[in-house]
């Protein structure tokens, strides 16, 4: 029998299925999130990745913004519970979580076993947030997946002073009107990000290693800036956009093996 | 609520009176360093407080408010507003002076590498003054410096006055209980006695600063302006930390001399750009962008002659007589005043200055200012009928501000003076 | 188990039909003060014949009040004033509006400007609660609201009557308090919506009426058998913790509410008026007995933190939650010293978002579910 983990989120779903004796047998992502067919194609694929059908799946556990719309779960855990326990698992020395989602910013810290000792989100507003990334991308016209390299390219990174995302795209549309590289916006807007994390990192605390997770985890350009910000490095693991639904698989295999 | 000092490097050689004012801020700091060095007690105030206590103690006195709109000036508010967003967990919905000043106690107490900004370097103080007229969120604020600092908070609670008519008796009374219970408190605190002459010397001093400098803000009613009207903002200074201080008074004859020969000759501060709009400005400035909204509102040929926030150090009583001067403390703030009265007076001075128009700061670091303006409008437009513009902004904070829609605020604003002055025309 | 069922039931709708019971206080002929958060001199009421009601916003999304109060005002100051503006408490004689912040500096005005048909009744406390002259400074703000409900209600408000109204409502806050106690051993029964119910209710009601139907409870609850409650205890702290979905959060993730420091719930109850000279005096002397308020400056710069501790302690609560009321800037202030001192005690320590515009919450459900399962 199976486990599954399944982790909506705002802008993306993602499943994991675990094994009965802990091994990864499918890993899947889609990039759109609740409310779409994502949650169910996402599962499909993990399922068919597999090779496996829904009833070779004992317990499924949902978490992200989305966990409790997806039909046929068992049970369903925070984002910050399955965040904590799939970077343990995945990079057992960290002990600072930052996870950057669609709607919120976490920090969390946590303890060996992947247990949560403190945690802090950002209040409500999109600065700093995937969206936000998401809505400068949309006013760069570049796709948010090249944020990364083309921050890399920048040789300064421009002043985006405004957190507020609608002041924010009013500074970057001037900074393009007064032809700034464009290089240099993106590097701007990753640092702009950066502070905003860093201030919510500095509130929780800091406490060696410190791991990202989620999705935009996989920007280079803005762990570098955040580590800047933090002056510490960050550890990504390859897989860190599956952290949640990791984390989750590895609650509901927890809960297959002493149901 | 706040003053300050000069923002940038000015491409003209400074008025002697800005020469003076310099000096004068200058010794107010080096007083303050000298007592640290000494091990002697050193105050940190906000800005309406009876610094005429202090003064005849001669205990230096540094005013956080000041501070940060100059530290916010020179853009160097950023690094003390993240230690308090940050690492001490505060909102950034409370006052960025606020937030600014508690991460600079903090780093000032625990960073063995703390850097000072560049110029105006505040030493750590050992009691704090804290008056309530401004606003209630001082109060907080100097909770929470308290706590940071380990320091006693020396408090005079200036009743907001909810009504029209003038504070009652029983106002007054307990306003001279705090003049005189500070004194005593003081007077354990420092280990001096309290000298009564020099206090009544004292009293007479602010009170003829208060004098002149209202005298200096009312010169520039005439057409044209003779100041701009931001060079307000920086005579302010002076006010707040040397209200008692001979020094000011010199100043303040100074600046009225020059504002007399440029009404002689003819000339103004505002530059070669003519003033075609008379506006007044509501609100605190935005330090981080006083240079920008200066020089746009010079692009659109408009002059904030006068604004409703250099007035709030407008106290006048009779020396020797703390009815009167604790009365006058719960009156001076724009914001210990309630909204009839404060826009009441806002709208005549707007009158009196021939305003075109009115620019309001909204501003969340100062929300019962903001209030006064939302609350207000309505009072202004009827009494006066001119435009009551908005944008949005802040007093430290650069990330809250918008330069396009500063901008496209003020141009909508010419825009209707401008199709006003043609009706009337 | 019947009773308590049934009074739980009886609390739950009272403190969401607030505007009913004011229909059926009017229809008796009685006169309505509405009394602003959060203290309130409501013994004057009660000795001129008037009902105080508590007035706490609402969960509304405000469409008016923005013409007089900008937008980064207090949530629940905001919903008052739109309810003011719209006609939600018409029949009201007056409203009595304490100065504890700077959003009433500016309710005062906005009120004034919007609510034309309900007279403030504005007063203000003394903040510098040591001076000498505090004392009889707040004698006389206090005077001038008992002449404002005199002319009002056409009544004489003696001595007497003042004395009876302070030993009723001291009974009220006795009857609240020993409720909250006998709350704590049934966990069980008294989920977190049930007890907020109660204690919100009573701000409606007439002391008499809470005394009768809360005295009921708490007596029912005797007749229960203790709970050994399992699960997480929380103490909550800040001015409001609505609506009902929030504390379903705390109750679907088995978290017990053990103890608050609501400005809406507790703080109502926790001081009495003390013993004084005159009635008047007791109304005011009431005011320096507060301890650890965001609303009244105290020397003591960690003295909520320590309550928190203590209240924490003596309830064997795990975690202090702060519900952070938007836009509250008092307590916001406090935030970080409350959750350090919270903290350095060995607790746990979050907040919440607290927004009577928006129904939108899932944040708080994910700290509060975060925190339950770790």
């Amino acid at each position: 029998m199976f486990a599954a983990g399944i982790d909506i989120g705002s802008t993306a779903s993602k499943a994991v299925i675990l094994a009965a004796d802990g091994g990864i047998a499918a890993k899947a992502i889609v990039p759109i999130g609740t409310g779409t067919v994502g949650p169910a194609r996402v599962f499909a694929q993990a399922l068919e990745k597999a090779g496996i059908t829904r009833d070779d799946i004992q317990w499924i556990t949902a978490t992200g913004y989305g966990r409790f719309s997806f039909e046929g779960i068992n049970d369903q855990k925070s984002e910050l519970s399955c965040h904590a326990r799939g970077i343990a698992h995945l990079l057992p020395a960290t002990r600072t979580i930052v996870d950057i989602g669609g709607q919120d910013i976490k920090v969390m810290r946590i303890n060996g076993k992947g247990m949560l000792l403190n945690f802090v989100m950002n209040d409500k507003c999109a600065a700093g947030t995937g969206r936000f990334l998401d809505t400068m991308a949309k006013v760069l016209d570049v796709e948010v997946t090249d944020l990364s390299d083309l921050s890399f390219q920048a040789d300064e990174a421009a002043e985006i002073s405004s957190t507020c995302t609608v002041f924010a795209e009013s500074e970057v549309i001037s900074k393009l009107a007064a032809n700034i590289r464009l290089e240099n916006i993106v590097s701007g807007i990753h640092k702009s990000v950066a502070r905003r994390v860093a201030s919510l990192v500095q509130r929780c605390g800091i406490q060696p290693e410190v791991a990202m997770s989620g999705g935009v985890a996989l920007n280079k350009g803005l762990v570098h800036s955040l580590e800047e910000e933090i002056k510490h490095p960050i550890q990504v693991h390859e897989d860190c956009q599956l952290a949640g639904a990791l984390g989750a698989a590895l609650y509901a295999l927890g809960s297959m093996r002493s149901a | 609520m706040s003053e300050t000092t000069e923002v940038k490097k000015p491409k003209r050689p400074l008025p002697k009176s800005r020469v003076m004012l310099n000096a004068l801020v200058d010794s107010i700091y080096q007083a303050a360093w000298d007592a640290e060095a000494k091990g002697e007690p050193v105050g940190w105030s906000t800005s309406i407080f009876p610094q005429e206590l202090c003064a005849t103690f001669d205990v230096p006195v540094l005013y956080p408010e000041n501070n940060a709109a100059g530290v916010a000036a020179r853009h160097d508010s950023p690094r003390f507003i993240a230690t308090s967003e940050g690492e001490l967990g505060y909102s950034n919905d409370i006052c960025s002076y606020a937030r600014l000043s508690i991460g600079m106690a903090h780093q000032m107490a625990n960073d063995p590498n703390y850097e000072p900004p560049s110029v105006q370097r505040m030493p750590r103080p050992t009691f704090l003054l804290c008056a309530t007229n401004s606003c209630f969120e001082l109060l907080k604020w100097y909770e929470c410096l308290s706590r940071e600092l380990d320091i006693p908070i020396f408090m005079q609670d200036c009743l907001f006055n909810y009504t029209d008519a003038k504070p009652a008796k029983h106002w007054i009374a307990y306003g001279r209980s705090q003049i005189e219970h500070n004194i005593h408190r003081m007077e354990e605190f420092f280990g001096k006695k309290f000298d009564w002459d020099k206090f009544l010397e004292l009293q007479k001093i602010s009170v003829e600063n208060a004098r002149l400098f209202d005298e200096c803000v009312l010169m520039n009613d005439r057409n044209p302006a003779p100041l701009n009207g931001f060079d307000l903002f920086n005579y302010m200074a002076p006010m707040v930390v040397a209200r008692s201080r001979r020094e000011t008074t010199e100043v303040l004859l100074q600046l009225k001399r020059e504002i007399q020969e440029h009404i002689d000759n003819g000339t103004t501060t505002f530059g070669t750009s003519p003033q075609e709009y008379r506006v007044d400005w509501e609100g605190i400035a935005c330090w981080p962008n006083l240079g920008f909204n200066l020089k746009t509102m010079k692009k659109y040929g408009v002059n904030c002659v006068t604004n409703g926030y250099v007035g709030a150090w407008s106290l006048h009583y009779t020396p020797g007589n703390l009815d009167e001067m604790a009365e006058q403390y719960m009156l001076s703030s724009t914001n210990v005043v309630n909204t009839t009265t404060m826009m009441g007076k806002r709208a005549d001075v707007a009158n009196h200055f021939q305003c075109n128009g009115m620019f309001c700061h909204i501003n969340r670091s100062c929300k019962f200012m903001t209030y006064q303006m939302t609350c207000g409008r309505e009072i202004v437009e009827e009494k006066c009928g001119i435009p009551v513009v908005f944008f949005d902004g802040d007093q430290a904070d650069p990330t809250i501000f918008n330069e396009a829609q500063f901008e496209t605020r003020l141009q909508s604003l010419v825009d209707v003076m401008k199709a006003n002055k043609e009706a009337e025309q | 188990m019947a009773d308590v069922k049934n009074l739980l039931a009886q609390f739950d709708d009272i403190s969401k039909n607030p505007q009913r019971l004011l229909k059926e206080y009017l229809n008796a002929g009685d006169k309505v003060i509405a009394c602003f958060p959060v203290y309130t001199p409501q013994p004057l009421v009660l000795a001129a014949d008037m009902v105080p009601m508590g007035i706490w916003g609402g969960q509304c999304n405000p469409q008016i009040a923005g013409k007089y109060a900008p937008i980064f005002t207090c949530s629940l100051l905001r919903s008052c004033l739109e309810f003011g503006m719209t006609g939600a408490y018409r029949g009201v004689s007056a409203a009595i509006m304490p100065i504890i912040c700077d959003t009433f500096r500016g309710m005062n005005s906005a009120w004034r400007a919007g609510v034309k048909d309900i007279r403030p009744i504005t007063f203000i406390y003394p903040q510098n609660r040591k001076d000498p002259g505090a004392r009889d400074f707040l004698i006389e703000e206090i005077k001038t609201v008992r002449s404002a409900l005199e002319e009002i209600s056409g009544k004489e408000i003696t001595n007497e009557a003042l004395q009876n109204a302070i030993a009723l409502c001291n009974k009220r806050n006795a009857v609240m308090r020993a409720f909250c106690e006998a709350a704590n051993d049934h966990l069980d029964l008294i989920r977190p919506a049930d007890r907020h119910h109660v204690m919100k209710a009573a701000t409606f009601l007439r002391p008499e009426k809470t005394i009768e139907m809360v005295s009921a409870l708490t007596e029912a609850l005797a007749a229960e058998p203790v709970c050994d409650w399992k699960g997480k205890k929380v103490i909550l702290t800040g001015i409001t913790c609505e609506p009902d979905e929030v504390l379903g959060y705390f109750a679907d993730n088995n978290v017990a509410v053990v103890g608050d420091d609501l400005a809406q719930e507790s703080r109502q109850y926790r001081s009495d008026y003390p013993a004084a000279n005159s009635a008047i005096e007791s109304l005011a002397l009431h005011w320096f007995a507060i301890y650890g308020c965001s609303t009244a400056h105290d020397d003591n710069n960690t003295a909520r933190g320590q309550m928190l501790v203590k209240l924490a302690k003596d309830s064997g609560a795990d975690c202090v939650v702060l519900c952070m009321m938007r836009f509250c800037e008092i307590e916001e202030y406090d935030q970080p010293s409350v959750i350090d001192t919270v903290t350095r005690a060995g607790l746990m320590s979050f907040s919440i978002d607290i927004d009577q515009s928006t129904t939108e919450s899932g944040q708080a459900l994910t700290k509060i579910q975060a925190f339950a399962e770790n």
